[in-house]
């Protein structure tokens, strides 16, 4: 359940991951309804839509953070939603996330903040004393080299660029060794070079470690040059589920054009 | 039929009346809080025909206070020293306490929602309390001297450090928490790697805060015997030995005034 899957492109066998008809409302309101797709190993899988078409709330329901009203997550096809104590928390470190905001802990360094990545495979009191083995600090190191910052390894996090922030993020993402890689938003902060170049190492680690990428995105461009494919979501219910080449025009504007 | 314009007109006219309603509510609220004030002047007792004549007899026992009584400086310092100690340990055996409770006083983290309010209530008695009066019932439990100044420093800090504490974890922005936890990380060791990063300057700032705080509090505390050179004062006083007293409060002054200015630079150093 740790290391990735190796290498294997566009596997189309089982699913990684599959969504099966979630439902969830706020106050009467459904920000999901029957929502339903999957997630293969080493593709990557652009999410678009409108603002308030529940992109967020299904990011949570994928990432364990929330739990549906209706339909389930399976992971292996063992439904994450209802998994609880450690089995839940095996399951959850095998998928990463990257949050818009990075969510780094501003005072540490950049390595101390990929090192954050392993908490879910060493014992609790080598979080507590932030002390890891000489395997994680390697392995962590390299995990910066991958997204270019090792020089950055001892600086303090709130010190670097949104960019190298977001570098970092996906990094300790990477620390995790995780299957599937959740990103909300993730270039939604930066400008259109950076926001470009992040999403090109989410691609690239989709294609060399065989990891599933799931990514929202709020700009079609983006989204047709990295995406393998596009699942688009309006109001709670997804409408588009294409390969990135055939999301055309007219798929944008069904997308878009949704009341 | 009513036209716009008479809506309007009706809308304005609407507002109008609430605004007398505002008017009067000032006009309460102006009489309650003279009201108060006067009920205040009674009950606070003040009489400035007594401060006019008190206040002459403070001057001519100033007067005697000159040359102050060096002779037992070394007994004040002793006493100082030992105030100086009895604010160090309450105050850091208050703060080890503190830490636990603010986890499970802070809303946003606490493993356990269902005992928020009653850490919360917990805490509250614990500040209402003033370590003056926690000290004068460990008087009565330990026996005279600083260990019962200890407790009650401790026990009163403990609840007013937590509470501090807490509303900075709460206010402590959660991205960070929640993006270690969902690594898989337990949620004790989320808070340490992720919050307390954030937090520790802020938390041992507020540590230095209430030690320099508690040294300035327990000068008293000797009054009630929980040791300390407040002992030493009240002594003085009690036997209108005015050298003497002098002497103290200068001792005092100056070691409360080095160490605002110790913790002052310490604290500047942390932000």
């Amino acid at each position: 359940m740790d290391a990735p899957l190796p290498a294997n492109g566009m596997d189309q066998g089982e699913p990684l991951m599959r969504a099966e008809g979630i439902g969830m409302a706020f106050h009467g309101h459904a920000a999901l309804a029957d929502v339903r797709f999957q997630i293969h190993a080493g593709e990557l899988v652009a999410v678009l839509g409108p603002s308030g078409a529940g992109k967020t709330t299904l990011f949570r329901c994928l990432a364990g953070l929330a739990r549906p009203d209706r339909g389930c997550v399976r992971v292996d096809g063992q439904d994450m939603t209802r998994a609880t104590g450690g089995n839940r928390r095996r399951m959850a470190r095998g998928i990463a996330l990257v949050f818009q905001q990075f969510n780094l802990v501003g005072r540490l360094t950049a390595l101390d903040n990929v090192l954050a990545g392993r908490l879910g495979h060493v014992p609790a009191w080598r979080g507590w004393l932030r002390r890891f083995s000489r395997a994680d600090r390697l392995l962590a190191l390299e995990c910066l080299d991958r997204v270019g910052l090792l020089a950055k390894a001892g600086q303090r996090a709130d010190s670097l660029s949104g960019g190298q922030q977001q570098r970092v993020a996906i990094a300790r993402a990477l620390a995790q060794r995780p299957r599937l890689i959740l990103a909300d938003e993730p270039v939604a902060s930066l400008d259109p070079a950076t926001a470009a170049g992040v999403l090109d190492l989410l691609r690239g680690i989709a294609r060399t470690d065989g990891v599933g990428v799931v990514c929202s995105l709020h700009q079609v461009d983006l989204a047709r040059a990295a995406a393998d494919r596009i699942v688009g979501l309006a109001d709670g219910r997804v409408v588009v589920d294409l390969p990135a080449a055939s999301f055309d025009t007219a798929a944008a504007a069904r997308l878009y054009s949704t009341p | 039929m009513t036209s716009g314009a008479e809506q309007a007109l009706r809308r304005m006219e609407a507002a109008d009346r609430g605004f007398t309603g505002r008017r009067l509510r000032l006009w309460l609220i102006c009489a309650t809080l003279l009201a108060f004030y006067a009920v205040s002047w009674r009950l606070a007792g003040i009489d400035l025909h007594k401060l006019a004549v008190g206040l002459p007899k403070l001057g001519r026992w100033l007067a005697t206070a000159w040359p102050p009584d060096l002779h037992e400086l070394p007994l004040f310092a002793r006493r100082t020293a030992e105030t100086v100690a009895m604010a160090a340990i309450g105050t850091t055996l208050a703060v080890l306490l503190a830490l636990p409770m603010a986890i499970l006083a802070c809303r946003t983290i606490t493993p356990w929602p269902a005992l928020y309010h009653p850490a919360r209530w917990f805490l509250n008695a614990l500040r209402g309390i003033d370590s003056f009066v926690f000290a004068l019932l460990f008087v009565a439990a330990v026996g005279l001297g600083p260990f019962a100044g200890v407790l009650g420093i401790a026990l009163h800090t403990w609840g007013s450090a937590a509470k501090q504490f807490a509303d900075y974890l709460e206010s402590a922005h959660l991205g960070p928490f929640e993006a270690v936890r969902a690594t898989g990380a337990g949620r004790l060791t989320a808070i340490l790697y992720a919050l307390m990063p954030d937090v520790a300057p802020v938390m041992l700032s507020t540590t230095l805060f209430w030690w320099e705080f508690n040294v300035r509090a327990s000068t008293v505390l000797g009054v009630v015997g929980a040791g300390g050179i407040g002992q030493e004062l009240k002594n003085s006083m009690d036997l209108l030995d005015f050298p003497r007293l002098v002497t103290i409060i200068a001792v005092i002054l100056v070691v409360v005034t080095a160490l605002d200015q110790f913790s002052g630079w310490l604290r500047r150093r942390l932000a």
